[in-house]
């Protein structure tokens, strides 16, 4: 199994580990208790030994009495029949016994140097006991002591018996209590990075300047942060260095086109003048074009930026209705009044529409109107009365450098092509039909912004 | 009127300097942002022409030092660039106004005597479109010479259009102008003082021509007459 996230990859193994402690720690802990309790009874079994071994006395004649106070008497009784004693001498001979029969109480008792823990059978009771050896007057004896398991009223028994269900259980919620706090604590180790995520999203071509936070950042992930804020350092020149170009090809064409210009200002004949005011203009025009295609080849819509559609085209009908006129053409904007608000960006658009408009205005008959029509769904419209154009032109003429006429100069036929490439940038639509009564009709259409 | 121009270029410089003399300015010519800043910093001038794009910085470092230090001499912009940024900065670093290369030499003439007139001056000034002159003082409209009667209102009117000659205003724009923002003067009034006002024009042998810019304005132009 294969997880994505590091903190569920780190709690399932916890979740393991844990279930697995769970299990091992209370059979270690009742390993570790019943080894303490067998210690301990094996501790007593002796004092038993022990205290029997005290009332062992020899008299003048050479026999040998066990006279046990009344009260141990009663503890080894038959009647009571917990425990039991059995002294032997060195020859395995049954001194002294608890039993009525005098027998001994672990018949097999091997008689070892080191106390010996043994286990019988007495009836229906297990018995359980030791036979230790005891040093009294010089001589060896082997005490046996014994106490039968059916009864258990030993406290350490009990504590050993009932540490599952009493004890044991409290190591699960213990386990889960850490579970618990092992999330809380990945939750707060990777916090930072979360933020950092949240702010990585905010990165695009109009933002390049955001940099991922390091402050508060795990030591182990810094260097990821690090070599990503370098990451976007050389975007970022990158793009500099992309919109410098611009910048500077700008001032080198155009310069030298104002000098021209200038000089061709002062001319004397008028004739001359005109012709390369015109030369200039249409030169003018193709800078201007191709500089555009240079700075809208790295432009993006900043995702924030909203545009008024109806103010952009009333914009650019109050911007061509001069050049209109002066050709004896019209412009007009028609369709919705109000504001039509659109994600995008006013400057590109205005380009966008203006070109349209240019073009309409100077492919179109003397007496003809020009009509910018937005709707109030994001689409405008750029209608003329000219010739249309033909179906198998409706693809082309969005190409860079694509011309119709080849001759004419001061075109280069990057028009439409920068209004297909602003359109694009902001994900919109362009289509062009003509009209049922003659004439051609852009469409641009754009998402409305909410 | 002292002039400054700055202008890396040094035959536009020289060019510019020429013309502006010879359209009845001084002008002072420097080539780097350096000079420019020892020339403001020692001499008063009428208005400065900056061009943008300066060997040694940023015209627009230029334009702010000026501006930091609280001097208001009218600054027009001559800049290369046309790209979707930089006309906000320019006018936000506190040019006037700007010009984009190539420009006529007679728009830049035109542009700099509208700076120079721009403040404090209440507008004693005659508009002039085809034959038709304006006395914004006196309040009198003229055809060849000879005074035309209008109401207020019309004259208004006229005066916002002929401000704006050649060039769009927006129908809103002679509306708040006519009524004030908050009222609303009902949405034909404009159009019936355009269609009296035309009316009175042809009728004075006026060569202008009002034309109307559907969903747009209006624009005021020299023309045959209708």
């Amino acid at each position: 199994m294969r997880f994505k996230s590091i903190t569920s990859r780190i709690i399932s193994l916890h979740v393991i580990a844990i279930g697995f402690t769970s299990i091992c720690m209370p059979l270690a802990l009742y390993w570790l208790l019943s080894s303490t309790a067998t210690d301990l009874q094996h501790r007593a079994l002796r004092d038993h030994a022990d205290t029997i071994a005290r009332y062992l006395k020899t008299t003048p004649d050479g026999t040998w009495t066990l006279q046990l106070p009344a009260g141990l008497q009663e503890l080894y009784s038959e009647a009571y029949g917990r425990y039991g004693y059995a002294v032997l001498d060195g020859q395995g001979a049954v001194l002294f016994s608890s039993l009525d029969n005098r027998a001994p109480i672990f018949p097999a008792d091997s008689r070892a140097a080191q106390p010996a823990f043994l286990q019988t059978r007495l009836g229906n009771s297990v018995i359980d006991g030791a036979s230790i050896p005891e040093q009294v007057g010089g001589r060896s004896f082997w005490i046996q002591v014994a106490q039968d398991l059916e009864h258990r009223d030993v406290l350490i028994d009990d504590i050993v018996a009932d540490f599952f269900p009493r004890v044991g259980w409290i190591t699960i919620p213990i386990l889960l209590l850490l579970l618990v706090i092992d999330i809380v604590i990945f939750r707060r180790a990777l916090f930072p990075v979360w933020q950092a995520s949240k702010t990585a999203q905010t990165i695009g071509p109009t933002r390049t300047e955001v940099r991922l936070p390091t402050e508060a950042m795990p030591r182990e992930i810094l260097p990821l942060v690090r070599a990503v804020n370098e990451a976007l350092d050389r975007l970022e020149q990158g793009f500099r260095i992309q919109r410098e170009f611009t910048a500077d090809a700008a001032h080198e064409l155009r310069t030298p086109l104002t000098v021209l210009r200038t000089r061709v200002d002062t001319l004397e004949n008028p004739m001359v003048r005109e012709a390369l005011r015109d030369d200039i203009a249409g030169m003018s025009r193709i800078v201007s074009q191709m500089l555009d295609i240079a700075e809208l080849e790295s432009f993006v819509v900043d995702p924030e930026e909203k545009a008024d559609l109806h103010n952009v085209c009333a914009e650019v009908a109050a911007f061509i209705a001069p050049l209109a006129l002066a050709q004896g053409k019209t412009i007009a904007l028609t369709g919705t009044r109000g504001p039509v608000w659109i994600k995008g960006n006013p400057e590109t658009l205005f380009r966008a529409i203006r070109n349209l408009a240019e073009n309409a205005i100077n492919h179109t008959p003397e007496g003809t109107l020009v009509e910018i029509d937005v709707a109030e769904n994001g689409i405008v419209r750029v209608l003329d009365d000219g010739p249309g154009i033909p179906e198998s032109e409706r693809e082309v003429i969005f190409r860079r450098f694509w011309r119709r006429d080849r001759r004419r100069s001061g075109s280069a036929g990057l028009g439409l092509s920068i209004v297909s490439r602003i359109v694009e940038a902001h994900a919109g639509s362009i289509s062009v039909e003509n009209r049922a009564e003659g004439g051609a009709a852009f469409s641009l259409r754009f998402a409305r912004a909410a | 009127m002292r002039l400054l121009v700055i202008e890396d270029n040094l035959e536009l410089a020289e060019l510019l300097r020429k013309g502006l003399n010879s359209a009845g300015f001084v002008a002072d010519v420097v080539n780097t942002a350096g000079d420019a800043r020892t020339a403001l910093a020692t001499t008063r001038f009428a208005a400065v022409v900056l061009d943008l794009g300066l060997p040694d910085g940023d015209g627009l470092s230029v334009l702010r030092d000026l501006r930091e230090r609280k001097d208001t001499t009218p600054v027009l912009v001559l800049t290369a660039r046309s790209g979707v940024r930089e006309r906000v900065t320019g006018l936000r670093s506190g040019a006037d106004d700007y010009l984009v290369k190539p420009f006529a030499f007679e728009e830049l003439v035109a542009r700099i005597q509208a700076l120079l007139r721009r403040p404090g001056d209440l507008l004693g000034q005659a508009l002039n479109v085809g034959n038709v002159a304006f006395d914004t003082e006196a309040r009198q409209v003229f055809v060849d010479q000879q005074p035309q009667f209008f109401s207020a209102r019309e004259m208004a009117v006229l005066e916002i259009l002929m401000r704006r000659s050649g060039r769009v205003v927006a129908k809103k724009l002679v509306e708040d102008h006519l009524f004030g923002l908050s009222s609303d003067g009902g949405s034909n009034a404009v159009e019936v003082y355009i269609h009296r006002l035309r009316r009175q024009l042809a009728d004075a042998g006026a060569q202008v021509q009002i034309h109307t810019i559907r969903g747009v304005g209006y624009l005021i132009a020299e023309g045959k007459e209708p």
